[in-house]
C-alpha cells in the first residue's frame, strides 16, 4: 500500500432537513487502496459515497482530493467526477444508447477522445467484462448482471483515479451476483483506488485493503478485513457480524 | 458531437435566423406605407357582394389583391378605383376580416376602408368617415319557399329566428320587430345564407343591394320588399355608408370632392352593374369537379400556407421548448450572482410560458400585427408575424411538454450522466432530451395538429390560410356546405397524415426490439452518439 493520500473525508456532516445521517464522518483513502464500507440499511454508507461524489451537497466539514477541497467555489466539479467514477446500485446505464455507446459516451464528450480511440477502449474493456458481444444491445434487453458489467465498463472508460461502488451487486438476482463481485475482484488487483459500499462480507474480506463499520451515521470501526472480522473490537460491529453472518 | 446532429442543429439555427432577418426587413416605418410609394389601400372583406367580392381574373375591372393572385370587384372597389384616379395613385385591395378593418386602418395597413361600412357613432370614436358614398336601406332576406315569403311588414316576423352580421347596425336594428326570437350575430353574409338554407334562421337583416344580389346567385332565397313605413327604420348614421379614414387624413377633403362628383343616377348604375357582374353559383356538372376547378388553386395555395405555418410553428416551437426545458432544470450554480441571473431567467421564463399559453392565439396575432404598427409604427409582413405568432405560442406548450418529458426521466439517468462528469449541457443533448423527446413525442404530435387547426384563427390578421381560402369560396359560389365538406376534408388529410408520420417515427426511435450477438469484433460498427440521431446498423 501506497502512502500517497487521495481523498481525505474530514468532519463531514449530512443532514436532511432535521434528520442528520452523517454525523462527524473523517477517513482517509490512499492512493491503489480498497476499502469496502459495510453497516445495517441505513447507517449512512450510501449517503456517504454520494458526498465524495458530490451527487449529496455536505452540510458540514470538508473533502480533500488530492489535498484540495472539492467544496470550494473555484473546484471544477466535472473534472473532479470524471476522475472519481460511481458504480450506481441500480445499474443507470443511459436507456436511450446501446452498450458500446454507454461505454463511449464519456469518453467522447467529456475527455473529448475522437470516436475511434474511444471505441478502441470500451471494446476492450467490454471483453474484459465479457460484455462485448452484446454491444448492439439496448440496456433493457440485457440481465441485471450484464448491466451491472456494462456499467463498471463504463465507469472504468473513462480512466478514474478512484471508483466509487454503491452496493453494486443488492439489485441483482443470487446467480447474477458472482458475475459482478469476479469483474470486481479483476479490478480490485489493477492498483485502481476503489470505495465499495456492500453487504457481501466474504468480498469485502476477500478483496480489501481496509474495512470500515458504520453505525447510526458514524465510523464504529476501521482496520483490516482481520481485525473487523476476526477481531471487532466494538460491540457494535460484533452484534452486526454476528447477526449478519449467522443469516447468510 | 456526432456529425449529423451537428448539421441539424445548423439547419435548425439557420431557420430561426432566416426568419428573423425576414422580419427585420419588413420592418419599415408605417408612415411609408401609405404615402411614398404611391398606393391607395383599400380595406374590405371581399366577400359582401354587391359591394365587394373576390373573383379570380380581372375581368369587369377588378383589382389585384395584395399579395395573392385573386381579384376584388363590386361597388366599392369601382369607387376605390375613382377615388385613386382623382389622388393620382393606383388602387391595392387589402382583404381584411370584417373585425380586422378598423385596428387595420388604424394601425396603418390600409389607407381607407370602403366596405359597406356605415359611420355609427361607435365607429366615429376610433376612425373618422367620409361624407356618404352609397344609400342603402334595410331588407330582410328569407327562404323562397318559406313561412315569411310573402311578408311585406316588420310585424309578420313576429316569432321569426332572425340574425344580422356581428357589429353591424343591421343586427342593431332586429330590436325593432315585435316578438322576434334574435339569433346570435353571425360573422358574414355566407355564413348566413347557409344558415337560412339548413332552417336555423328563418331570415337575416340586410341592406337592399346585398339582398338582391343574395336574391340573384341564389334560387332558395328571397328578398322582402317592405311595404311603405312597415319596414326597418334607420337613421342615417347607421342606414348611409360611408368610407372610413384615420382621423385627420391629409386626403379626406380631396375623397369627399370625388364623391360629390358621382351623380346619384352614377350610383345607381355602378351599383346595377356589380349586382350583374358578381359571380353566380353557376350550377352545372358534378359540384365537386366544378368547385376544383375554379377554386383548386385557392385551396391549394391555402393548404400551402396551413402546412407552412404549422410546420415552422412546430418546429420552432419544439426548438423554443427544448432551449426552455434545458434552462429550467440548470441545477442552482454556487455563486450566489449566478443563482440569481438564473433565477431572473427562470422567472421570465415562466412569465412567457403563463403569457402565452393563458391567452388566445387570435389575441395574440392581432395585438402583435395591429398592435405593433399602432404602438411601434413597425410594419411586419403578415405572414411573418404569423409565423413570429404561432411560433411562439407553440412553443409556450412545447416546454411545458418538454418539461414533463424531462421530469419522466429516471433520476438515475441524471446521477450516472453527472457522475461521468458531464456538463449540464452534455447531459441534456446526449442522454436526457433524447429519452425526454421520446416520451413527449405523442403530445408534440397533438400540438402539431393543434396548429394545422388552430392557425384557421390567422384570418384575423388576412393570412390566406385554408380556412381564410375557404371563406372566401364560400363567399364567392354561395356552396356554403360544399365548400366547407372539401376543407374538412383537407384538414383530416393533413391530420391524419400528420399522426401517422410521427408513430412512424415513434417506432423508428424505439429502434429494433431484437439485436444481434457480435462474436466478431469486426462487424461491430463505430456508433454515432446522439440520441434521435443514432444509426443503428445491425449486421447480418
Amino acid at each position: 500500500m501506497k502512502d500517497e493520500m487521495i481523498l481525505q473525508v474530514q468532519n463531514l456532516h449530512k443532514s436532511f432537513g432535521d434528520h442528520e445521517v452523517l454525523k462527524d464522518i473523517n477517513l482517509d483513502v490512499h492512493k491503489g487502496e480498497v476499502m469496502s464500507i459495510i453497516g445495517a440499511s441505513g447507517s449512512g454508507k450510501s449517503t456517504l459515497l454520494r458526498n465524495i461524489n458530490l451527487l449529496e451537497q455536505p452540510t458540514g466539514g470538508d473533502i480533500l482530493f488530492h489535498e484540495k477541497s472539492i467544496l470550494s467555489d473555484d473546484f471544477d466539479v466535472t473534472l473532479y467526477r470524471a476522475k472519481v467514477g460511481m458504480v450506481f446500485q441500480s445499474f443507470n446505464l443511459f436507456n436511450n444508447l446501446n452498450v458500446l455507446q454507454n461505454v463511449m459516451v464519456g469518453q467522447t464528450t467529456v475527455l473529448k477522445r475522437d470516436a475511434a480511440a474511444a471505441k478502441t477502449h470500451a471494446m476492450e474493456l467490454l471483453e474484459r467484462v465479457g460484455m462485448a458481444p452484446y454491444v448492439n444491445a439496448k440496456p433493457d434487453q440485457l440481465s441485471g448482471g450484464q448491466q451491472q458489467r456494462v456499467a463498471i465498463a463504463r465507469a472504468e472508460a473513462m480512466d478514474p483515479e478512484v471508483l466509487l461502488f454503491d452496493e453494486p451487486t443488492s439489485a441483482l438476482d443470487p446467480e447474477m451476483v458472482d458475475e459482478v463481485l469476479n469483474t470486481m475482484s479483476s479490478l480490485a488487483h489493477t492498483g485502481l483506488t476503489m470505495i465499495i459500499v456492500t453487504h457481501e462480507m466474504q468480498f469485502a474480506r476477500d478483496v480489501s485493503d481496509v474495512v470500515c463499520f458504520m453505525n447510526d451515521g458514524v465510523l464504529a470501526e476501521t482496520g483490516t478485513p482481520e481485525q473487523i472480522f476476526e477481531h471487532p473490537q466494538e460491540q457494535r460491529t460484533q452484534e452486526f457480524l454476528k447477526r449478519y453472518l449467522s443469516r447468510v | 458531437m456526432s456529425h449529423m446532429l451537428k448539421k441539424w442543429w445548423a439547419a435548425l439555427a439557420v431557420l430561426v435566423v432566416g426568419i428573423g432577418v425576414a422580419g427585420a426587413l419588413h420592418r419599415t416605418p408605417v408612415q411609408a406605407a401609405g404615402k411614398d410609394n404611391g398606393e391607395f389601400k383599400v380595406g374590405m372583406e371581399a366577400g359582401y357582394a354587391p359591394f365587394n367580392w373576390t373573383q379570380s381574373d380581372s375581368s369587369n375591372g377588378a383589382v389585384k389583391i395584395q399579395g395573392s393572385n385573386e381579384y376584388a370587384n363590386g361597388y366599392d372597389v369601382q369607387i376605390a378605383k375613382r377615388i385613386a384616379k382623382a389622388l393620382g395613385k393606383k388602387p391595392v385591395v387589402v382583404k381584411t376580416d370584417w373585425d380586422g378593418l378598423p385596428p387595420a386602418l388604424t394601425s396603418g395597413k390600409i389607407d381607407a376602408i370602403i366596405a359597406g361600412m356605415s359611420p355609427t357613432p361607435e365607429r366615429r370614436k376610433t376612425i373618422d368617415f367620409t361624407n356618404t358614398y352609397y344609400v342603402s336601406n334595410m331588407t330582410m332576406v328569407v327562404r323562397k319557399d318559406g313561412k315569411y315569403a310573402n311578408a311585406t311588414s316588420l310585424k309578420d316576423f313576429k316569432g321569426a329566428k332572425i340574425t344580422g352580421q356581428l357589429s353591424t347596425s343591421d343586427y342593431d336594428a332586429i330590436d325593432q320587430i315585435k316578438g322576434v326570437i334574435k339569433e346570435p350575430a353571425m360573422n358574414n353574409f355566407p355564413a348566413m345564407r347557409a344558415a337560412i338554407e339548413s332552417g336555423t334562421i328563418d331570415g337575416y337583416a340586410s341592406e337592399i343591394p346585398e339582398g338582391s344580389s343574395a336574391e340573384a346567385a341564389n334560387p332558395n332565397l328571397k328578398m322582402i320588399h317592405f311595404a311603405k313605413g312597415q319596414g326597418f327604420k334607420t337613421n342615417p348614421d347607421e342606414s348611409d355608408l360611408a368610407i372610413g379614414v384615420r382621423k385627420g387624413y391629409e386626403y379626406k377633403a380631396k375623397i369627399n370632392e370625388v364623391l360629390a362628383g358621382i351623380s346619384q343616377k352614377e350610383r345607381t348604375r355602378i351599383m346595377n352593374e356589380a349586382v350583374a357582374n358578381q359571380p353566380s353559383t353557376g350550377n352545372t356538372g358534378n359540384w365537386f369537379v366544378g368547385l376544383m376547378q375554379q377554386y383548386g388553386g385557392m385551396l391549394l395555395r391555402g393548404t400551402g400556407m396551413t402546412i407552412l405555418l404549422a410546420v415552422v410553428g412546430t418546429l420552432v416551437g419544439f426548438i423554443i421548448g427544448l432551449l426552455v426545458g434545458i434552462i429550467r432544470t440548470i441545477p442552482r450554480p454556487r455563486s450566489m450572482g449566478k443563482r440569481g441571473l438564473l433565477r431572473f431567467f427562470d422567472w421570465l421564463l415562466a412569465v412567457y410560458i403563463e403569457v402565452f399559453r393563458g391567452t388566445p392565439m387570435i389575441v395574440q396575432a392581432a395585438v402583435l400585427y395591429y398592435g405593433s404598427a399602432q404602438a411601434l409604427h413597425l410594419s411586419m409582413d403578415r405572414t411573418v408575424a404569423a409565423l413570429v405568432i404561432v411560433s411562439i405560442n407553440t412553443g409556450a406548450y412545447i416546454s411545458e411538454i418538454i418539461r414533463g418529458g424531462i421530469t419522466s426521466v429516471d433520476n438515475g439517468q441524471f446521477e450516472a450522466a453527472n457522475a461521468l462528469g458531464m456538463t449540464h449541457f452534455q447531459m441534456m443533448r446526449k442522454v436526457i432530451l433524447p429519452q425526454a423527446v421520446r416520451n413527449s413525442l405523442p403530445a408534440v404530435t397533438n400540438e402539431f395538429i393543434v396548429n394545422i387547426k388552430d392557425t384557421s384563427v390567422l384570418s384575423v390578421i388576412s393570412v390566406s390560410e385554408l380556412f381564410f381560402s375557404g371563406e372566401t369560396i364560400a363567399g364567392q359560389n354561395f356552396q356554403f356546405f360544399h365548400t366547407y365538406l372539401v376543407i374538412s376534408a383537407i384538414y383530416l388529410i393533413m391530420t391524419f397524415t400528420i399522426s401517422r408520420a410521427f408513430r412512424l417515427i415513434e417506432k423508428h426511435m424505439d429502434g429494433p426490439k431484437n439485436y444481434n450477438v457480435m462474436n466478431n469484433q469486426m462487424q461491430v460498427e463505430t456508433p454515432h452518439i446522439g440520441g434521435t440521431t443514432t444509426a443503428r446498423k445491425d449486421a447480418e
